[in-house]
């Protein structure tokens, strides 16, 4: 694998490397085979967590702490189905969902329009993208302040905080992506006597489509990052909105029960997009 | 790119073309402010905003944010890369370890950063320990993900080297382990980095309390202070450029041994 | 069959600008070469064999002399003159049938009509029951057969090799000359092939044109005058042989590769935006 595909691909929510190799590592690191090795590795998950869940349980039942500081695990799974039954969680949910979707969608579109000017562009990106990097220098939270002042603290700012957190990796990966296109492949093209559109569509395109891909993941990923922030900090509704306000009534069920919901939604949401990518990007295993 | 464009026919030189928006920017910036195209006080003339960070400097408002931040976001940082590191080899070396731990690991992974922060604002308080430990949280992840992978993808061409040569387990962790998966763990180190500071300015927003130059933000923002506000995102862009800079600069000399082709043994 | 057509390469140089000045990489080459013929062009790295190669193909441009085919100056790139690359540059999203039929998106055939054609030329390179795999799929001289294929399929009226078996190991390497030699007899197409290897272009080539380094020029253009098919170990090939490697200065080093490698893509340019938020 080559560095500038492991670049590509290394992001926060990478998941293991192949089978493959890490049966290499770990063979060779503890050669003998062990006791482990002979069960299921599914079963070998659960004693950790059941671990925890009986710590966590046994805290609560003898008051370790108080019991607004951690509340029970009954308490937690109650509060979560009086949540779901009484239509609040999804309606929380939903406007989180719609809220992260229309960002993400403005950032994506926007994102991939700029990148792609710049790729496609050199004298566009002359003048665009140093003020671009300016601009990305400054993380998605240090606009928050300045937002606010400029429009407030409803729907307006979410949306923008939402799509600039999305469109800076997504413009980035997209630019970066069309300019990274090897020269082989262009050369090709030329010989072939490809017109400019042929060579757009049949080959930059698709050699650019990984590290874009990568982006779009990566986009994604800083989206729900901002809107949890945003929310909590400047929402009426919400699943943050949820956990702040649980934890201002220190019902730290509440919190928890949203808590759970966002990392469900969250990985449930990158999930779609990594079988997208499955499908996109099938072609590539050894790769170029 | 440049065979689609073969002449550079466009009357501008090249180097003044990243000046061009900036400069108008400003300039229009400039003459709203100077002919009141707007009423509103968050038009701050260019100059109020000058004025302001040289007050900011020379009182010393600024360093005590900014030393108040940083020094969070450092020992935030420290703790997460070396619990981070830690972890990251515990599960790169040992299959029981990983098979048991990691997929709690993984869930709790994906769980996004910032919803951690009430649940440690009860357990921490509202001071700087839910901070740090915000912050150590943040720089946590990324270095696990990335040295467990790095250790993962040690290219089996030189795990049998190893073996031929009889390494012992001393020898494997610091002489092959470590070393071939360091552009990895510098790369999660890199990111974890730039996730600390991220969460450094939500943690101050979330958590008001004490210094910091997130604070100066929010204070400038209560006080409708747009020249305050404005001042702090050209500082934490700064602080972020840095940052950003330093890691690559030790990255570039740490991997020097990997040349300037495509990393292959 | 294809249409035959004469290459005219006459007093072609280039030089590229440096830092001191222009370093020449081609000086003065003239060169004919008939229809129908198989030419190879041997010499040390740095006698500019690629880059003639790529003027002839149109790659390059900005050149002194003329290069002529059938009488008219060649003007960048096009489907008469065809070229396989060292590395086969197969378009990795795209399935073996996919890329030979790239070679025809421009040709002024019908669906039906390129369809055929590809199927023949999978045919000639042998490579039947291939057609949907993906290249990644395939060994290294596979993929290069389906190069040749992509280049074929248009049928140029020459076909350029630029060390088209460099990679590939010494068994397949041999295969593949083997094979090369029965597609040109099959389509007699006008081929130029670069290579390193001496034996490589006596066992094809109707003429070896040896090249010497700074500047690039011919030294000298040994005929082959030997039948088909050509034994490698029979004593005529041997004179030969000894007749080109000759015109190589004594020093076998001078057949090695230069010691730095000095291209390679820049990691550093990938991480400097790859974090940014």
């Amino acid at each position: 694998m080559s560095t500038q595909q492991a670049a590509l691909e290394l992001s926060p929510s990478t998941q293991s490397a192949s089978p493959k190799s890490s049966h290499v590592v770990a063979a060779a690191v503890t050669p003998q085979l062990r006791f482990y090795d002979r069960w299921s590795p599914r079963w070998l998950a659960l004693p950790f967590p059941l671990f925890l869940l009986l710590l966590w349980y046994v805290a609560a039942r003898f008051e370790w702490v108080a019991p607004q500081v951690l509340p029970s695990p009954q308490a937690v799974s109650q509060t979560f189905i009086d949540l779901v039954a009484s239509g609040e969680m999804f309606d929380n949910l939903k406007i989180s969902l719609l809220r992260v979707l229309l960002g993400f969608g403005v950032g994506l579109v926007g994102g991939l329009l700029l990148g792609v000017a710049m790729g496609l562009s050199p004298v566009f990106k002359d003048y665009v993208y140093p003020l671009f990097k300016a601009f990305s220098q400054v993380p998605v939270l240090g606009w928050l302040p300045l937002l606010m002042l400029l429009v407030g603290i409803d729907e307006a700012l979410k949306i923008i905080l939402i799509s600039k957190a999305a469109l800076v990796p997504i413009a980035l990966n997209t630019y970066k992506g069309i300019e990274n296109v090897p020269a082989r492949y262009v050369e090709v093209a030329r010989v072939l006597k490809f017109s400019r559109w042929q060579l757009l569509w049949r080959v930059i395109f698709p050699a650019a489509l990984p590290p874009i891909w990568n982006g779009v993941r990566y986009g994604f990923t800083h989206a729900w990052l901002a809107l949890v922030v945003v929310e909590l900090l400047a929402s009426s509704e919400g699943l943050g909105y949820m956990i702040v306000f649980g934890r201002q009534l220190f019902q730290l069920d509440v919190v928890m029960a949203a808590v759970v919901v966002v990392g469900v939604v969250g990985y449930t949401l990158d999930q779609v997009l990594a079988r997208i990518e499955v499908v996109l990007l099938g072609w590539r295993r050894s790769g170029f | 790119m440049s065979f689609l464009h073969p002449e550079d026919k466009h009357p501008v030189p090249k180097v003044l073309r990243g000046w061009v928006l900036p400069v108008l920017l400003l300039a229009l910036w400039w003459l709203a402010a100077r002919f009141h195209w707007t009423n509103s006080p968050l038009l701050v003339p260019v100059d109020k905003v000058w004025d302001t960070a040289v007050e900011q400097v020379r009182s010393g408002e600024l360093w005590i944010a900014l030393e108040a931040s940083l020094r969070r976001d450092l020992i935030g940082f420290a703790i997460g890369v070396s619990g981070g590191l830690a972890f990251g080899i515990a599960f790169g070396l040992s299959r029981l370890f990983e098979r048991m731990i990691g997929p709690t690991f993984h869930t709790l992974k994906q769980i996004s950063l910032f919803a951690w922060i009430p649940l440690l604002s009860v357990w921490f308080g509202l001071g700087d320990a839910a901070k740090v430990a915000f912050l150590s949280l943040a720089a946590f992840f990324p270095v696990v993900l990335n040295t467990f992978e790095g250790i993962r993808s040690v290219p089996g061409e030189l795990i049998e080297a190893a073996r031929v040569l009889k390494f012992n387990r001393r020898q494997w962790l610091f002489k092959l382990i470590l070393p071939a998966a360091s552009p990895s763990i510098l790369a999660g180190i890199h990111l974890a980095l730039i996730y600390a500071w991220l969460a450094t300015l939500g943690a101050e927003y979330l958590l008001v309390s004490g210094k910091g130059i997130g604070n100066t933000m929010i204070d400038g923002r209560e006080l409708f202070l747009m020249d305050l506000v404005i001042f702090g995102v050209i500082v934490v862009g700064f602080v972020g450029f840095a940052l950003n800079w330093l890691a690559a600069r030790l990255e570039r000399r740490l991997l020097a041994w990997r040349g300037r082709s495509v990393a292959q043994f | 069959m294809s249409l035959a057509g004469t290459l005219d390469i006459q007093h072609l140089s280039k030089s590229y600008p440096v830092k001191n000045g222009d370093l020449s990489v081609l000086e003065d080459v003239t060169l004919t070469i008939e229809p129908g013929e198989f030419v190879s062009i041997v010499g040390s790295s740095g006698c500019g064999k690629s880059t003639l190669l790529r003027l002839i193909v149109g790659l390059e441009e900005d050149y002194q002399g003329q290069v002529l085919l059938d009488g008219q100056r060649i003007v960048g790139t096009s489907l008469r003159r065809g070229i396989v690359f060292q590395e086969h540059r197969l378009f990795p999203w795209l399935t073996v049938e996919n890329n030979i039929q790239l070679g025809l998106l421009n040709a002024d055939l019908t669906p039906g009509q390129k369809r055929q054609a590809v199927r023949e030329h999978i045919a000639l390179v042998g490579l039947e029951g291939f057609e949907k795999s993906y290249p990644h799929q395939l060994s290294g001289g596979m993929a290069q057969r389906v190069a040749i294929a992509r280049a074929l399929v248009s049928k140029p009226e020459i076909l350029l090799l630029d060390e088209p078996f460099g990679a590939l190991d010494a068994l397949t390497r041999a295969y593949l000359q083997q094979e090369l030699h029965r597609i040109w007899q099959a389509e007699g197409i006008t081929m130029i092939l670069v290579t390193h290897d001496v034996e490589e272009a006596i066992y094809l080539g109707d003429k070896v044109v040896v090249m010497e380094p700074r500047p690039g020029r011919i030294r000298r253009i040994v005929p082959v005058d030997l039948a088909h098919p050509r034994e490698r170990a029979a004593t005529a090939f041997a004179e030969v042989k000894q007749e080109v490697l000759k015109e190589f200065s004594g020093d076998s080093a001078s057949l090695a590769e230069p010691p730095l490698r000095t291209d390679a893509v820049d990691p550093d340019q990938i991480r400097q935006w790859q974090f940014a938020i």
